[in-house]
């Protein structure tokens, strides 16, 4: 047996890579870029319903996060850096825990302490919609309320694409 | 008009603007190939002649010349069609989303809930659960600015959806803020027949002044 189809696989998984920058998984999250970012409305911590369309106009960051994966808490803290120097320049960012256990979710995020809203999705339709298939993913919601970038995972140096992505989205 | 030739009066209307968007898009790379095109070699030497004559300084044309208001001109006349073909797309969507509307919810079997507050003094309305037939047909969350646009007069469609004719069961489950702050959860329900026609009912929220305590009604609209 030859090994030129796993050659061409790979080659052909580079080149889709290379196609798309800050865009970790190529399966699902390219299908939600330029497209109109779903909807949704969730109760937030502190006992408000936000709704994400209620922040058409302005550039929004929704970090979808849970408990269990390592890579939130790290990412948490890194959000809530941005958000501390970017809210007053019109950035929002919402925190969306997709935890099935709420409880505990809630005890993790009050621990984190961030600054932004973080709001618990009890349904599991966010995950449905937004094709949520590893934890944490990020997606920046230009003002028009179109999905602009997507990241799934998060490692060291990601926090800087964010930016890079939001002083552009801003400036728009 | 039946809905046979809606639809091809839509498909004709749709098909007519997408030829009429397709030659707007081409009408400035056609300019541009006209511009791009060497003058005409018989005209050329009249036209060196006038311009010489009228700029004699070396000025390439006189202020309120008709020439430089050509373009003008024609880009008002182009204006004026995209603004009429704006208003196309504008009457088309909305000629789609009725149709639409007949198409999924025939008049037959519709069954519209609206939801309306008046007051609002002892209740601070968070969210709407309905349950038709014992089924879970919608929960709804209301936002701040939602729950403010319903105090000041607002009426919010919350549920459509498809009924057979015969008697059905309404269920309305309201969760807030009662009086004192206090967390809030109330029932109504209503058993309605559906008629051959539409059916419209509304959950009424209202303040009941002598009991110091919000109210929870529904309407039925026939």
């Amino acid at each position: 047996m030859s090994k030129t189809p796993f050659a061409w696989g790979f080659a052909l998984g580079a080149l889709l890579a290379a196609a798309s920058p800050g865009v970790a998984t190529p399966a699902a999250v390219p299908t939600l870029i330029g497209k109109e970012a779903p909807d949704f409305v969730l109760k937030s911590m502190e006992g408000k319903n936000l709704r994400l369309s209620e922040y058409r106009g302005q550039v929004v960051l929704v970090n979808f996060w849970a408990r269990w994966a390592g890579d939130s808490r790290q990412e948490m803290a890194a959000l809530d850096r941005i958000n501390a120097t970017y809210y007053r320049a019109g950035l929002v960012v919402l925190g969306v825990s997709v935890d099935e256990d709420l409880r505990r979710a809630h005890e993790f995020a009050e621990a984190m302490k961030v600054g932004y809203p973080i709001l618990f999705d009890t349904t599991s339709n966010i995950g449905r919609d937004y094709l949520l298939q590893k934890m944490p993913m990020t997606i920046l919601v230009d003002r028009s309320g179109v999905v602009r970038y997507a990241n799934v995972g998060f490692k060291r140096g990601d926090d800087r694409a964010y930016l890079d992505k939001i002083r552009e989205l801003l400036r728009e | 008009m039946n809905f046979k030739h809606r639809i091809v009066s839509i498909m004709l209307r749709g098909g007519i603007l997408a030829c009429a968007c397709a030659v707007i898009a081409a009408a400035p790379v056609l300019a541009a190939a006209a511009d791009n095109a060497p003058p005409p070699t018989a005209a050329a030497p009249g036209a060196d002649a006038v311009a010489t004559s009228a700029a004699p300084d070396g000025a390439v044309a006189s202020p309120g010349a008709p020439l430089p208001d050509a373009p003008a001109a024609d880009f008002k006349t182009l204006d004026q069609e995209v603004q009429g073909m704006k208003k196309d797309v504008i009457d088309l969507n909305k000629d789609l989303f009725v149709l639409q509307e007949e198409l999924l919810f025939p008049a037959n079997t519709q069954v519209a809930v609206y939801v309306s507050m008046d007051v609002g003094a002892f209740f601070a309305l968070d969210s709407v659960t309905l349950k038709i037939d014992n089924k879970e047909v919608k929960n709804y969350l209301y936002t701040a600015r939602e729950a403010e646009a319903l105090l000041k007069g607002g009426v919010q469609e919350i549920y459509l959806g498809n009924l057979k004719v015969g008697k059905h069961e309404l269920v309305a489950f309201f969760t807030g803020k009662g009086p004192v702050e206090r967390e809030y959860k109330r029932g109504a329900t209503i058993t309605f027949d559906k008629g051959v026609g539409a059916k419209y009912l509304e959950l009424k929220i209202t303040d009941r002044v002598t009991k110091h305590q919000p109210e929870f009604k529904i309407k039925d609209w026939d």
